[in-house]
Formats: C-alpha cells, structure tokens, sequence
C-alpha cells in the first residue's frame, strides 16, 4: 500500500499546499508578533502609571 | 521576582521547543509522509488541518471547563485561562477553516459548501468570536467574565456536533480519523505516526500561546487596577 502510494504520479496542486502552510505561518507569526508588542506596551504603561501613582501619594505614604 | 523569571524560562524554553520540534514535523510532513495518489502533494495539508481542528476542539474543553471553575469559585485566573484559551482556540480554528477552504478547491472543485462540517464549524468559529466580544461588550470586568463563563459553556455543545457531523449526516467532508468514531486501519501507519506528531507540535505551540496570552491578560488587569487606583488617589 506504502509503495502504490508513493509510486503514483502526483496531481499538479503545489500552489495551494504553499498557500496552506504560508496561510498558517503568517497568521501564527502575526499573532505572536501582536502579543509580544502589546505586551511591551502594556508592561511599559504599567511602569508609567505607578510611577503617577507613586507621585500622587501623600508624603507620609511615600 | 523569582516566580516571574521561572516562568520567563519556561516559556522561552517551550519556545525554542516549538521551533525544533516544528521543524522536524514539516521535514516528516514534506519528506517522509508518502505522497498520496489520487490528490497528490496537497494532501500534505492534512498534517495541519487536521491537528489545527482538534486542538481547537482541546481549546474549547479548557473553555468549558475553566468557565465552570469561574462560575463556582469567581476565580479570575480560571477567567483569565479561559479568556486566553479561547483566543488560541479561535486562531487554531479560523486556520482549520483557511487550511480546509484551501484544500478543498483542487479536491471537491470549490473553496466553500454549506456541508455539515463545515457549517456547524463556522458555527463553532462565531460562537467563540462572539465569546471574545462579550467581554468588551459588557459594562464591567465582573459581568463580562460572568456573560463569557456562560456563553463557554453553552458554545462547548457544539464541539461534539462539529466532530459527530460527519457520522450523522451525508456529507463529501471525509469521516474522522482519530477519536472515539475513527475505523482501524483508515490510515497508513506512516502517516498515523506523522499526524500524531503533527498534533504533539500544535499542542505545544499552544501551550505556549495560551501562556503568552494568560500573561498578557495578566497584565491588562494589573494596568486596570493600577488606572483605577491612581483615579482614587488624584484629588
């Protein structure tokens, strides 16, 4: 079965086996990508906020 | 501190895994897996779309369950797991679909049909998309997590619906290859072993970005919860 499997000649469809596997590599590198920079953004407006915070107590808090 | 860099470790560490194990997969995909003979090389697809479902379908289970955990305990990291598995989970499964349009045009002559699998999959994809929506619909944190809770556990009904279609209607899509309805023997044991593999690897991968996204939305609440605290403090 293996052979008669591997022996046939191939239909003509490379095209969409490219389209398939590049589909999904982009879409998964793109959303790592998205992730990876919103968490920049995020820890880098978290710092920025405390830092307000830290500004905003009252002296003895501080 | 010592928690943080652990888990910075381990991510990085179940990264690199991911790369090298991904790359062995598409040197079985592409030079071991024997080339099938009726609709040649693009039944290669098979190894990703086939796995991309099925781990969607682990994705949504995670869903269900954190969903109940948040409905009995208000637990936010079960929120926060099921709000990150969910997202992963839409991504695996809008790749199933693409992956499955793109497969389906040189085999069944067009890119989409209203069959059974297919549509109660674009239902699954609407039902998650929307359990994604709800919580920036809602008019706080609290409820949106309570609205999102719900909605995962009533859209995980049509996971099996998805999986059973093809046993209970007519329909072109292929019957399943594993699971509880797969026949013995509908695979060649070489590509069985490939697929198993395949599946191991998108189950890393998402592994890894539900833990990239958990920790993301980790920080998301932490900056609500600072913003909130500084509106308290200014005069």
């Amino acid at each position: 079965m293996v052979t008669l499997l591997q022996t046939a000649a191939p239909a003509s469809n490379l095209a969409y086996l490219f389209a398939a596997f590049a589909v999904s590599w982009i879409v998964f590198f793109a959303y790592a990508f998205f992730m990876s920079r919103k968490q920049h953004e995020m820890e880098r407006e978290i710092r920025e906020l405390r830092r307000s915070l830290e500004e905003n107590q009252p002296p003895d808090e501080v | 501190m010592l928690h943080g860099l652990r888990r910075m470790n381990l991510k990085s560490g179940l990264l690199v895994l991911c790369g090298l194990i991904m790359v062995a997969d598409l040197w079985l995909i592409f030079q071991v897996a024997p080339t099938d003979a009726v609709i040649g090389d693009v039944q290669r697809v098979f190894y990703f779309h086939v796995p991309l479902a099925l781990v969607s379908f682990l994705a949504f289970f995670i869903v269900f369950l954190c969903s109940i955990v948040y409905l009995v305990k208000r637990s936010p990291a079960a929120d926060r797991i099921a709000y990150s598995a969910a997202e992963v989970g839409v991504v695996f499964v809008s790749l199933a679909l693409l992956t499955g349009i793109i497969w389906a045009r040189p085999v069944w002559n067009t890119w989409w049909t209203f069959e059974p699998r297919l549509t109660t999959t674009l239902i699954l994809w609407f039902i998650y998309a929307g359990y994604l929506m709800i919580g920036y619909a809602a008019p706080n944190r609290a409820k949106g997590a309570l609205y999102s809770a719900v909605v995962g556990i009533i859209g995980f009904i049509d996971v099996p619906i998805v999986y059973y279609s093809v046993v209970w209607w007519r329909s072109i899509h292929p019957a399943p290859v594993v699971g509880p309805m797969a026949e013995t023997g509908a695979l060649e044991p070489v590509m069985l072993n490939i697929l198993l593999f395949s599946m191991l690897t998108f189950l890393l991968l998402f592994v890894y970005l539900v833990m990239e996204r958990a920790s993301l939305r980790r920080s998301e609440d932490d900056f609500r919860a600072i913003r909130l605290e500084l509106r308290r403090a200014s005069p």
